[in-house]
C-alpha cells in the first residue's frame, strides 16, 4: 500500500494538477469568505465541469476548494463576525474580540497556519490510516451515533459558559427546525404547509447566513457615523515574524488535530462541531480559561486547526465505505462517481494512483494554504475594512441574496433566510448564544434519525442504547460535560460565600 | 456556441415557412431534469447516456444536463411533467419511487402524465447478510425468521422504494416476518450491515459487488445471475421466484408528437448493441438493461400495480 502511495507521487507533480490545486485553494479561500457561499456549494457547481477533466485534476481542484474554503470561513469570521461557512462559528468566538483590539491580522496568521497545521495532520491521517480508521466508523451504528450527537448538544448548550438555559432555549430552536421537512424513517410531511421547498428540511446554509449575517450588517449600518476612525490598519506583519508568537500553541494543534480527525471520521457531524469541540476543549485545559472569548488567539488556533482536520478524515469513510463524514465529502463523492470511481474497498486496489493522488493533493493543499492564504488574507482582504460602513454592509447583503438564490436557485430559500435574520437579529439583541441553533440544526436531526433507527434496532427496548461499551463511554462523556460546569459553580459560590 | 446560434436562426427560418418538419428535430439544445444532485447515480446515469443520445440522434443534436434536486426526485419529474411535449425537455424516471410517490404523497403528477421513452438502468436488489449474523445461507436466513417474527432486522435505504417492495415480496412469497431498519440511502445501511449493527440487507447489486469479501450476498433477485457478481446464484436457482430492482430511464412530457417520439426511440434502441456505451455503463457500476416506448410503459404500469398492492395492504406512512 504504501508503495502505492509514492508511485502516484509523480502524476501529482505535474503540472496541471499542481496548478489545480493552487486554484482551487485560492478559489475556496474566496467562496470560503464570502458569506452565504459555502465549499459544498462550489464543489457542487463544479462537479458537473469536471466529466470532461482528467479525474487527478478535477480531483485536485476540490481538495484545493474544501482546503481553502474551511480557512476562507475565519477571515470575515474575524474581521466582521460574520462566519463564511457553517465551521468558522467557533473562530469567531475569539478572532472578532482580538480584531476590535486591532490584532487582526495576527488572527487571521494564527487562522491560517492553525489551518493548515490541521489540513496537513488530517492528509496524514487519511494517507497512512485509511483502513483501519475505517474500522472505527464501523464501530459507531445507530445507537452510539445518537450519543454522538446528544454529547455534541450538550457541549455546545454549555460551551459558552454564560447562561445555559439560554443556551438551552437556543438549541431547542435549532432542534426544532431540524424537524422541518419528510419524516426521516416514514417520509411523512413535518411543518412543510404543503410546500415542496420545505420536503428535505431547512438547508444549514441558509440558516446560518439569516442567523449569522444579517445581524452584524445591520449593526454595521446602524452605526454609520460612529465609526468614523481608520480601522485600515490589521497591524498585520509577515508571518515568519508572527510565527514565534505561536509557538506556545502546539498542544492546542495537536489535541484539535486530534479532534477534528476523529469528528471527520464520524458521519454527519462535520467541521462546526470539530470546531466546537475542540474550542471547548482547548478552553477546559488553558491556564487563563477567563480570557477566552475575549480575544485569546489559542481560541482561534483550536477552531481553525480542529475545521481543518476533518477535512481529509471525511474523506476516510467516503472513499472505504461510500459514507461521507461531512456534506462536502459527500458531494466529492459525487465528483468520483462521475470519474468511474466507486468508493469501497475495490477502490484502492483498482484505481491506486487516483485515489493516493487524491491524497497527496490534500496533503500539498493544506500546505500551499500557508502562502496563498496568508498573502491574500493580509494583502486583499484587509483592505474590506477600508470600505465606508454603508457600502461594505451593502456589499454584504447583496453576497448573501446571491449565495442563499444559488443553493437552488429560488426565492423561497431567500424568504427564509431573511425570516431567520429577523430571528437572529432579536436573538441577537436578547443576548441568546447563536451556535446552538447551528448546532441544533445539525445534530438535532441526527440525533433523532439515529435515536429512531436504534430503537428500530431494539424493537423499542431502550436498552440497546447503553448495550455495548462505545455507547456507555459516550453516555459517561456526555454526563461529564453537563455535571461538570455545574459542580464547578457550585464549588465557586461556595468558595466565594466562606470568603 | 456557433452551432447552436446557426440552429436557432434555422429553427426560425424554418417556423417562419411555416414547415418546422419533425425529421430536423432536433433544431435546439435537449434539457434533461435530473430530480437529484450532480454525482448521485442517476445523475451518473444521465451524463452517461447523453453523449451516446446526441451521437444516435445526429444533425449535431446537444443534450443539456439540469440538476432539479430534492423531495427523493420528485420536484424534478414534476417539472418534466408540467413542461412542453415537444421533445426540447427530457427527464429522468425512477423505479419504483416516482410511482411510489403518487401513492404515499400528494403528487402533481401521474402515470399518465408521461410519454414514456427508455429504461435504461436495472439495478437488481440483492439480500446481504452481515457476518456478525451467522445467517449465510437464505435457508438459515428463513429459519431465523421463522423462529421468531421480527427478530431479523433488515437495513434499507427507504420506505417505499425498490428495497421495501422486496422484502414484502419475500414476506408474502415465504410468510416470514422482519424488523425493517430504513436507514437514509443505501451507504449507511451496508456500513451498518459491515458493522453487524443489523443482520439482514436489501441493496441492489451494483452497492454491494465490491464488497463480498465483508458480507454474505444470500441471492439477487434476477432472471439470470448478474455479470456484476457472477458468483452469486439467483433466488430463483434457490427455489424462489423472486424478482425485483431499482429502475432508471428517461421521460418526457405526455403528448410528445409521434415523429419526435420516433425519433428519441430509435436513439435509445440503438444503445443496446452500442459496446462502448456498455463499457461506460459497467464502469459506473450501472446493469444496463434498455427497454424502450410501450414496453417501457407497460413495464410502468406492472410497477404501479404491485406498488399499489403494497401500499393497500401495509401502507408505510
Amino acid at each position: 500500500m504504501y508503495s502505492d502511495l509514492l508511485h502516484s507521487l509523480p502524476d501529482v507533480l505535474g503540472l496541471a494538477n499542481l496548478a489545480a490545486i493552487v486554484i482551487g485553494v485560492i478559489a475556496g479561500i474566496v467562496v470560503g469568505a464570502m458569506p452565504g457561499l459555502s465549499a459544498t456549494m462550489a464543489i457542487s457547481v463544479l462537479v458537473p465541469f469536471t466529466f470532461g477533466l482528467e479525474p487527478l485534476v478535477a480531483l485536485g481542484l476540490m481538495a484545493g476548494i474544501y482546503n481553502g474554503a474551511m480557512y476562507g470561513g475565519a477571515i470575515p469570521a474575524v474581521l466582521l463576525r460574520i462566519p463564511g461557512t457553517p465551521a468558522a462559528v467557533a473562530t469567531s468566538f475569539d478572532g472578532y474580540p482580538m480584531a476590535q483590539k486591532g490584532e487582526g491580522g495576527f488572527a487571521l496568521q494564527v487562522a491560517v497556519v492553525s489551518s493548515s497545521i490541521g489540513g496537513i495532520a488530517s492528509a496524514l491521517a487519511l494517507m497512512l490510516l485509511a483502513p483501519p480508521l475505517s474500522k472505527v466508523t464501523l464501530l459507531f451504528g445507530p445507537a452510539e451515533v445518537f450519543w454522538v450527537a446528544v454529547f455534541g448538544l450538550c457541549s455546545i448548550i454549555f460551551l459558552l459558559g454564560g447562561n445555559p438555559v439560554k443556551g438551552l432555549v437556543s438549541a431547542c430552536f435549532g432542534v426544532f427546525v431540524s424537524v422541518v421537512g419528510s419524516d426521516p424513517i416514514l417520509g411523512t410531511d413535518r411543518f412543510t404547509f404543503g410546500k415542496l421547498e420545505l420536503l428535505d428540511g431547512v438547508n444549514i446554509v441558509i440558516l446560518l447566513v439569516g442567523l449569522y449575517a444579517l445581524p452584524p450588517v445591520i449593526d454595521l449600518l446602524e452605526t454609520p457615523l460612529k465609526t468614523e476612525q481608520k480601522s485600515g490598519k490589521l497591524g498585520t506583519e509577515p508571518i515568519w515574524k508572527a510565527l514565534p508568537r505561536m509557538t506556545g500553541f502546539w498542544m492546542t494543534w495537536l489535541r484539535s488535530s486530534l479532534i477534528g480527525i476523529w469528528i471527520g471520521i464520524l458521519p454527519g457531524a462535520g467541521g462546526s462541531m470539530a470546531a466546537f469541540m475542540s474550542y471547548n476543549e482547548a478552553r477546559r485545559a488553558s491556564k487563563t480559561p477567563e480570557t477566552w472569548g475575549k480575544g485569546e488567539p489559542e481560541g482561534v488556533a483550536a477552531a481553525e486547526t480542529a475545521n481543518n482536520a476533518d477535512t481529509a478524515s471525511a474523506l476516510i469513510p467516503a472513499l472505504t465505505l461510500g459514507i461521507p463524514g461531512t456534506a462536502v465529502a459527500a458531494v466529492m463523492l459525487g465528483g468520483l462517481l462521475i470519474h468511474g470511481l466507486q468508493p469501497g474497498p475495490m477502490l484502492f486496489r483498482d484505481n491506486p494512483d487516483v485515489v493516493f493522488g487524491f491524497m497527496w493533493q490534500f496533503l500539498f493543499g493544506a500546505i500551499l494554504l500557508v502562502f496563498l492564504g496568508g498573502s491574500l488574507a493580509t494583502n486583499s482582504f484587509a483592505r474590506l475594512l477600508n470600505l465606508p460602513r454603508p457600502l461594505l454592509g451593502s456589499v454584504i447583503i447583496v453576497l448573501m441574496l446571491i449565495g442563499v438564490y444559488s443553493i437552488h436557485s429560488r426565492m423561497f430559500d431567500v424568504y427564509l433566510m431573511l425570516g431567520f435574520g429577523a430571528i437572529g437579529y432579536v436573538m441577537d439583541k436578547l443576548k441568546f448564544p447563536l451556535p446552538p441553533v447551528v448546532l441544533g440544526l445539525i445534530l438535532g436531526a441526527f440525533a433523532e434519525e439515529n435515536l429512531r433507527l436504534a430503537l428500530r434496532i431494539g424493537r423499542g427496548d431502550w436498552g440497546v442504547l447503553f448495550a455495548n461499551t462505545t455507547s456507555l463511554i459516550l453516555v459517561a462523556l456526555t454526563v461529564a460535560v453537563v455535571v461538570g460546569p455545574l459542580v464547578k459553580r457550585r464549588l465557586q459560590a461556595r468558595k466565594t460565600d466562606a470568603s | 456556441m456557433y452551432s447552436t446560434l446557426r440552429n436557432v436562426t434555422l429553427a426560425g427560418a424554418l417556423m417562419g415557412a411555416g414547415m418546422a418538419a419533425a425529421q430536423d428535430y432536433p433544431q435546439e439544445p435537449i434539457e434533461v431534469i435530473v430530480g437529484f444532485s450532480a454525482g448521485g447515480g442517476t445523475d451518473v446515469m444521465a451524463r452517461t447516456v447523453a453523449p451516446f443520445l446526441e451521437k444516435y440522434l445526429g444533425d449535431g443534436a446537444s443534450l443539456v444536463v439540469k440538476n432539479v434536486p430534492g423531495a427523493s426526485g420528485q420536484i424534478g419529474v414534476t417539472e418534466t411533467a408540467h413542461a412542453d411535449p415537444d421533445g426540447y425537455t427530457i427527464g429522468t424516471y425512477n423505479l419504483p419511487g416516482m410511482m411510489a410517490r403518487t401513492l404515499d404523497r400528494e403528487a402533481d403528477y401521474d402515470a399518465d402524465s408521461f410519454t414514456y421513452l427508455a429504461n435504461v438502468v436495472n439495478d437488481p436488489n440483492v439480500i446481504v447478510t452481515s457476518k456478525r449474523s451467522g445467517l449465510d445461507t437464505l435457508d438459515k436466513l428463513l429459519e431465523a425468521a421463522a423462529e421468531e417474527p421480527g427478530a431479523v432486522t433488515v437495513g434499507m435505504s427507504s420506505l417505499g422504494g425498490d428495497d421495501h417492495f422486496m422484502l414484502t415480496k419475500l414476506q408474502n412469497m415465504t410468510g416470514s416476518e422482519y424488523t425493517i431498519v430504513p436507514f437514509r440511502g443505501s451507504a449507511p445501511a451496508r456500513t451498518a450491515l459491515l458493522g453487524g449493527h443489523v443482520a439482514m440487507g436489501i441493496l441492489n447489486i451494483s452497492e454491494v459487488a465490491s464488497f463480498q469479501d465483508q458480507i454474505n450476498i444470500i441471492g439477487v433477485a434476477t432472471d439470470e445471475r448478474s455479470g456484476f457478481a457472477p458468483d452469486v446464484p439467483t433466488f430463483k436457482e434457490q427455489g424462489l421466484e423472486l424478482v425485483n430492482g431499482a429502475l432508471r430511464g428517461f421521460v418526457a412530457p405526455a403528448g410528445l408528437p409521434d415523429d419526435v417520439r420516433g425519433e428519441l426511440l430509435a436513439a435509445f434502441d440503438a444503445l443496446k448493441d452500442d459496446e462502448e456505451f456498455l463499457a461506460a455503463m459497467t464502469a459506473t457500476a450501472n446493469p444496463v438493461d434498455v427497454v424502450t416506448g410501450d414496453d417501457f410503459q407497460a413495464l410502468n404500469a406492472e410497477i404501479l400495480q404491485t406498488a399499489t398492492q403494497v401500499w393497500e395492504e401495509t401502507p408505510w406512512q
